[in-house]
């Protein structure tokens, strides 16, 4: 980061290669499966990271920091679309997977579903879920990024997956939830 | 069969899950920007706008002050030592000051004379 202060272009590059793929799967998922938006939300980020880089305080993960910032622009954004009145019109098609033959499950098809149910939980559920478990994040580090004390995370996450647990039924067999 | 630990497979469905790419012209815009922020801030270095922006501000205010006034005091020392010894102040009647200014005319013309002299 202070290597991009100072105009360090190759740095800069460096961290964008690194960073743009997590990011963008994170935009993508919090914010209703749009590519577009997504991308526009990634180059969002990262305008803040070049106009503000002395915003970084460098005691803290920068990890941390930046998906903190991240998360604070879907927040601002599930605000904007409330204001709007538009969230209900943008939420992924209503799940069909109950009525799906058990033997012909595929992964992309319990991920649509886990969506599906984190986007019936709220967008809390949501981010604590994707940080813990796309990101690998610890829950010291997800109570950090959401702003949010390690209990509440803690919750979050067991009723996330209770929730999950009952939708996903059908696989209950193979998992211990 | 033994069961999958639920973290375990939320964590290995999650990291296996693809939605793209973000496009290429993300990159190249941001690129862009940053080379152009880069470059106007090194225009700012180079620049006395900070420095002055500084003297201005209520920054550093303690320095400022010092500065200050070891400026004034070297200036005050320095008049009072402004005086030549010997050297009459005042004004004096007898003592009548004489501008001497060269004239060529007249310095070739005494020249010459001086050379008449020698040739008698």
């Amino acid at each position: 980061m202070q290597q991009i202060a100072i105009g360090n272009q190759p740095a800069f590059a460096e961290l964008y290669q690194r960073y743009k793929d997590r990011m963008f799967y994170y935009f993508y998922r919090m914010l209703g499966n749009s590519s577009e938006q997504a991308s526009d939300f990634l180059q969002e980020l990262f305008m803040k990271l070049i106009e503000k880089p002395e915003s970084y305080n460098p005691k803290y993960p920068f990890q941390t920091w930046f998906y903190s910032i991240a998360n604070n622009m879907c927040k601002n954004e599930y605000r904007r679309r409330e204001i709007r009145q538009e969230y209900s019109s943008i939420l992924p098609l209503e799940p069909q997977l109950d009525f799906i033959d058990e033997k012909s499950i595929e992964p992309e098809q319990i991920i649509e579903k886990i969506f599906d149910t984190l986007d019936e939980l709220g967008t809390e559920h949501r981010s604590a879920f994707l940080l813990r478990y796309r990101e690998g994040f610890s829950i010291k580090d997800v109570a950090e990024i959401l702003g949010l004390p390690e209990g509440t995370v803690k919750s979050r996450l067991f009723y996330a997956k209770k929730t999950l647990a009952e939708k996903l039924s059908y696989l209950k067999d193979e998992i211990e939830f | 069969m033994a069961k999958k630990n639920s973290d375990q497979m939320f964590a290995q469905l999650l990291r296996n899950d693809s939605v793209g790419k973000p496009d290429r012209t993300i990159e190249d815009r941001l690129m862009y920007s940053y080379i152009l922020k880069s470059g106007r801030s090194k225009v700012r270095q180079n620049s006395f706008a900070s420095f002055f922006g500084w003297i201005f501000s209520g920054q550093g205010l303690g320095l400022k002050i010092a500065t200050i006034s070891l400026v004034v005091f070297f200036s005050v020392i320095n008049t009072q030592n402004f005086f030549e010894s010997g050297k009459i102040s005042a004004s004096d009647s007898i003592y009548s000051q004489r501008t001497l200014v060269a004239d060529s005319a007249h310095f070739i013309q005494l020249v010459d004379s001086l050379r008449v002299d020698s040739l008698n």
